[in-house]
């Protein structure tokens, strides 16, 4: 993204807003009329989200669309959100500026990553309609609003504003609004329906915001709601330096022309992650440059040297420069529970299983990957499954085919998993939806709209990792659903039909009705359990049961096992039966032995969660016999589970552990090269 | 031929089925119920009666599984709403007591297929009538015409002398679900053959074009797969007034199942098919030389059409040179054609021309 950044800003100096406009509109998100409204609603509603965010409000966005003239398709776009407002002063600056992305000083994950902010869509609405767009904030403690029409001056290239005032800002009911922020914009746009739409944005936008609450009034005045699920707002993530491994040469000649520093070392070390005093020298002497040399008067062969000597190109006693791995607690999964309450707000199914991974880098910037399967309900069969693609908590909408996530799904073999999928190509059929969501501080687009991940095969593993793991899910989840119709089906058996039987057959030949126990351990042959998670509405937990029945003949004994949202942060509490931690999330009891026709128990409830979170419990044993109704236990897949313990407890991400990042942070001396750089020339 | 049996006998032998039932449960076995495989791998030719009947194959419905446990419930229920009837003197349709089965809680019945199903293996397994179980079918009888008499008891009790050409409308002789001698008897006739006819499109326009009379012979509409009344009343026919029987269907796979249930028997009914079966009964067309040598208007083969001609060419009853033939050469063609293409000759064409040729051959025209 810093390519084109930095294209638009040298060469588009004299080139007026509405020339440069046209020509890069496709690339704007402006290029259709569908497509811009999309646009003006994603830049106002990504705004609304960080700005809470970072205030650390929980969102409420209203989203209004009304049509003004159909002929010539006049659209009117409202949207109001809670957020901190904009001092009055600083209003021109947030809607008359033209960035790249709205953060300064260090690479992390953000929404602002993408786009072309809301200036973009005050420049449209005045190059199509000719009309400024209205602005209202208020700041909490102030007694009112601000209010502004912002325009753009495109023979200045300078924002307008007009009609400035202050006026008292009420809410529908009556009430005087406490803080937020208004914008009331007319384009030319058209509204449309369906894959591609405002309504799925903002569908999928609250998906993955389950701490924000959507409205949306469509121009046919019907009022779409997606409620908040969790009370928990994003992680507040931590800004880094980048790191060496993910620079690229005209960065870099920038940073150094920049430096103030008088060594490079010290440039080194100041303004990049990863690098150790040790490895600062080191890279010096790769780069056969003076360690003393001033960064600012680097010649470009030196430069070049340096990036070189960073990519590992260039030795030092034959093995490239050592360098630590970038900090990676500077992401904001979404995390499991809450993709989980944001799916199922959102979709109505049978099934839904997510997953994080945990953190990892490709190229010097740390990534992580989010995925979520969604299956049953009544979803289409006979359809391909429905793909919800993110950056940084932002929908991708458009070329879905040329998307890395799409990719990542289309290299899994989902027939294993009960999807059906012709020639284990393309985007499996059925019943279902997948999530992908990757989180990044630098996230690689194919093209300048945005809309598509770039190739990059650590990812696509990682994320292909991801779905395997889900998929396994979905086909336990299925066998289950079976074995549980079978075991159903059995207890039926036993306990309705057949003494139905023994007493027709004794009324018919006027004989006794005959002692059913020995033909029910034959016809059941097995043990069996049943399992039932339930939520508790007195206590406010969930009661969990699982029951093993021996109907065989012989004596057995198992170690049961059962999954409990434990990283979700739940507790398991009143457990008699006792056991032990197997790994994280995952359970054991080791349970004394059956004999013939008996039966065990084991209760316990889990606190700490709310209703939905936790409606289904995978049990698995260990023994050798089989267990209707439980697994038996994979190890791999306790295996799979501890070494994502591991990985976490590497990176320091670990639950309750707040270790120290990779390297001690200090302020950079020189901004890093990413999101600054405006169209105009500087301030407004 | 399968006798008829007393209440009393009818009763014992249901009670065998209770009875085996009951044992294994004593015995702390699951409940069974011993019935023949009923599929072509266990159907044989029965040299002395000269048709097919189920072999030695047995199959044991247990109740280790739900379906079958709740088959053999309703094997109980069954059998006790038989004895009723039998004690108070009624019968029932097969559809009353599907809806009678609501009443069963577990043991009813899902689908009229399941009580229709089971009242024929209580059939194979006790060696009884479904006539002795006092179930009536309200399958689809036959229509016919022709220049024959028969006497049938109506309602009142009384005997009726019908002539199946000049006491009867357009529409034929509607021929009842009991056509035991107990119900109709053969009188007289004035014909040469019977043919038996698929389609009612087919069946009126001979009778349009009088063929019955030109050509003197007794037509019969089948309705597709023919009731088991019908191939009773043809079986009866064939034998007691010794009729040739000729048999004019569609040419496809599905047309040469119907003959082989006429002449052979049915797969489903092969406990009774001595019964029901009409060996002499002789395959007149459209067959797939036909379809080649009246250049009929045809269709292509289906996906389904090709599976059910190779499971003909292992099925025992068309083991037979000349249906391989015709099997094969079906399959080669990859065609078949409906009776009524022969239309495109013209309305007259299969009574002037295909028909006579075609009997000829046998030597019955």
């Amino acid at each position: 993204m810093t390519g084109i950044a930095q294209k638009l800003a040298s060469n588009q100096k004299q080139v007026a807003i509405s020339e440069f406009f046209e020509k890069n509109k496709h690339f704007l998100g402006f290029d259709s009329l569908a497509r811009s409204l999309i646009t003006a609603v994603k830049e106002a509603v990504d705004n609304a989200l960080d700005a809470c965010e970072e205030a650390r409000i929980l969102p409420t966005i209203r989203v209004v669309i009304e049509k003004i003239d159909t002929k010539k398709d006049i659209i009117k776009l409202v949207v109001e959100d809670n957020g901190p407002g904009i001092p009055q002063k600083s209003i021109e600056k947030v809607f008359g500026q033209l960035l790249f992305g709205s953060r300064f000083h260090a690479i992390r994950q953000s929404r602002g990553q993408q786009g072309i902010g809301i200036t973009g869509v005050v420049m449209y609405c005045q190059l199509t309609t000719g009309r400024t767009t209205h602005v209202r904030s208020k700041i909490s403690g102030e007694p009112t609003a601000a209010v502004v029409d912002i325009g753009l001056d495109t023979r200045k290239n300078k924002a307008t504003k007009s009609n400035q005032g202050r006026e008292i800002w009420y809410n529908e009911d009556g009430s005087a609004k406490e803080h937020g922020t208004e914008v009331t914009a007319q384009m030319k746009a058209k509204y449309q329906k369906g894959r591609q739409s405002v309504w799925q944005y903002l569908r999928m936008t609250s998906i993955v915001n389950p701490h924000a609450e959507i409205t949306f009034t469509d121009p046919d005045g019907e009022v779409h709601h997606w409620p908040r699920v969790t009370e928990r707002l994003p992680t507040k993530v931590e800004g880094i330096k980048p790191h060496p491994h993910g620079i690229e040469l005209g960065q870099l000649q920038r940073m150094t022309s920049e430096s103030t520093d008088s060594r490079l070392t010290v440039f080194l070390r100041m303004n990049f992650s990863g690098v150790s005093a040790r490895a600062s020298k080191e890279l010096c002497v790769a780069a056969e440059i003076d360690e003393k040399t001033k960064p600012k008067s680097m010649n470009p062969d030196q430069i070049r040297a340096l990036l070189e000597a960073f990519q590992g190109e260039r030795h030092v006693n034959g093995k490239p420069v050592k360098l630590l791995n970038p900090p990676t607690n500077c992401l904001s999964p979404i995390e499991e529970m809450l993709i989980k309450k944001g799916l199922s707000k959102t979709i109505d199914s049978r099934f839904i299983s997510t997953l994080t991974r945990a953190p990892a880098v490709t190229q010097g910037n740390p990534y992580q990957v989010e995925v979520g399967l969604i299956f049953g309900g009544n979803m289409a069969a006979d359809k391909p499954v429905e793909v919800l693609r993110f950056a940084n908590r932002v929908p991708l909408m458009y070329q879905q085919g040329g998307c890395l996530l799409t990719k990542a799904i289309e290299s899994v073999d989902w027939r294993q998993y009960g999807l059906d999928q012709p020639g284990a190509k393309g985007v499996p059929k059925g019943p279902a939806a997948i999530l992908v969501h990757l989180a990044s501080t630098n996230v690689q687009f194919t093209s300048e709209a945005k809309e598509a991940l770039a190739d990059n095969g650590e990812v696509i593993e990682e994320a292909r990792k991801a779905m395997l793991e889900m998929g396994r899910g979905l086909r336990k989840h299925l066998e289950k659903k079976k074995k549980m119709a079978k075991t159903k089906e059995k207890f039926e058996l036993i306990n309705d039909i057949l003494p139905a039987i023994a007493e027709k057959s004794a009324h018919i030949l006027g004989r006794p009705v005959p002692d059913l126990a020995g033909s029910i351990t034959k016809i059941m042959s097995a043990v069996i359990s049943e399992t039932s998670t339930t939520w508790n509405k007195e206590t406010k937990q969930t009661d969990v049961m699982i029951t093993l029945f021996n109907y065989t003949s012989r004596v057995r004994a198992y170690t049961i096992l059962a999954t409990w949202p434990e990283k979700a942060g739940a507790e398991m509490i009143n457990n008699e039966t006792g056991g032990r931690k197997e790994a994280t999330g995952v359970w054991a009891w080791k349970l004394p032995s059956l004999e013939p026709g008996e039966r065990t128990v084991i209760t316990y409830n889990l606190s700490g969660l709310e209703r939905g979170d936790w409606t289904e419990t995978d049990v698995f044993f260990r023994g050798s016999q089989d267990v209707i109704g439980a697994s038996k236990m994979d190890e791999k897949f306790l295996e799979e589970i501890r070494r994502q313990e591991r990985a976490l407890s590497d990176t320091g991400n670990a639950d309750s552990t707040p270790e120290e990042p990779a390297e001690p942070m200090g302020e950079p001396t020189v901004a890093p090269p990413s999101g600054q750089t405006t169209l105009f020339g500087g301030d407004v | 031929m399968t006798r008829r049996h007393t209440a009393e006998e009818t009763k014992q032998a249901m009670h065998l089925i209770v009875g085996e039932m009951y044992d294994r449960i004593v015995k702390g076995e699951p409940p069974t119920m011993t019935l023949p495989v009923r599929t072509k791998n266990n159907i044989g030719f029965d040299k002395k009666l000269g048709v097919y009947k189920y072999g030695k194959k047995q199959s044991i419905r247990d109740a280790t599984s739900l379906g079958s446990a709740k088959q053999l419930l309703r094997a109980l229920h069954v059998v006790e709403f038989i004895e009723e009837m039998l004690v108070a003197g009624k019968s029932s349709t097969l559809r009353e007591m599907y809806y009678i089965s609501e009443a069963w809680g577990l043991g009813k019945f899902g689908s009229q297929n399941e009580s229709n199903n089971l009242a024929e293996d209580l059939e194979i397994v006790t060696k009884c009538l479904r006539e002795d179980f006092k179930l009536r079918p309200e399958e689809d009888g036959a229509r016919m015409i022709g220049n024959l008499t028969l006497r049938e008891r109506n309602r009142r009790g009384e005997w009726m002398r019908i002539n199946a050409r000049d006491d009867v409308g357009d529409s034929g002789y509607g021929v009842p679900y009991n056509v035991e001698a107990e119900k109709i008897e053969l009188l007289e006739n004035d014909i040469d053959f019977i043919m038996a006819i698929e389609t009612g499109g087919m069946f009126d326009r001979l009778i349009e074009n009088g063929f019955d009379e030109e050509y003197r012979c007794g037509l019969l509409h089948l309705k597709g797969q023919p009731a088991r009344s019908t191939r009773r009343i043809m079986k009866r026919m064939s034998e007691e007034w010794d009729l040739p029987v000729v048999v004019f269907l569609d040419g496809d796979p599905w047309s040469f199942r119907i003959f082989a249930s006429i002449a052979y028997g049915a797969i489903k009914t092969a406990h009774i098919s001595e019964y029901l079966a009409t060996p002499s009964a002789t395959y007149l067309g459209i067959t797939a030389d036909d379809i080649v040598a009246y250049d009929l208007p045809n269709d292509d083969l289906s996906k389904k059409d090709i599976e059910a001609l190779n499971a003909e060419l292992s099925d025992p009853r068309f083991a037979d040179g000349w249906w391989q033939e015709q099997i094969n050469m079906m399959l080669e063609l990859g065609k078949k054609a409906e009776q009524q293409s022969l239309a495109k000759y013209g309305l007259d064409f299969v009574t002037e021309t295909y028909l006579p040729e075609k009997l000829a051959e046998l030597g019955l025209a």
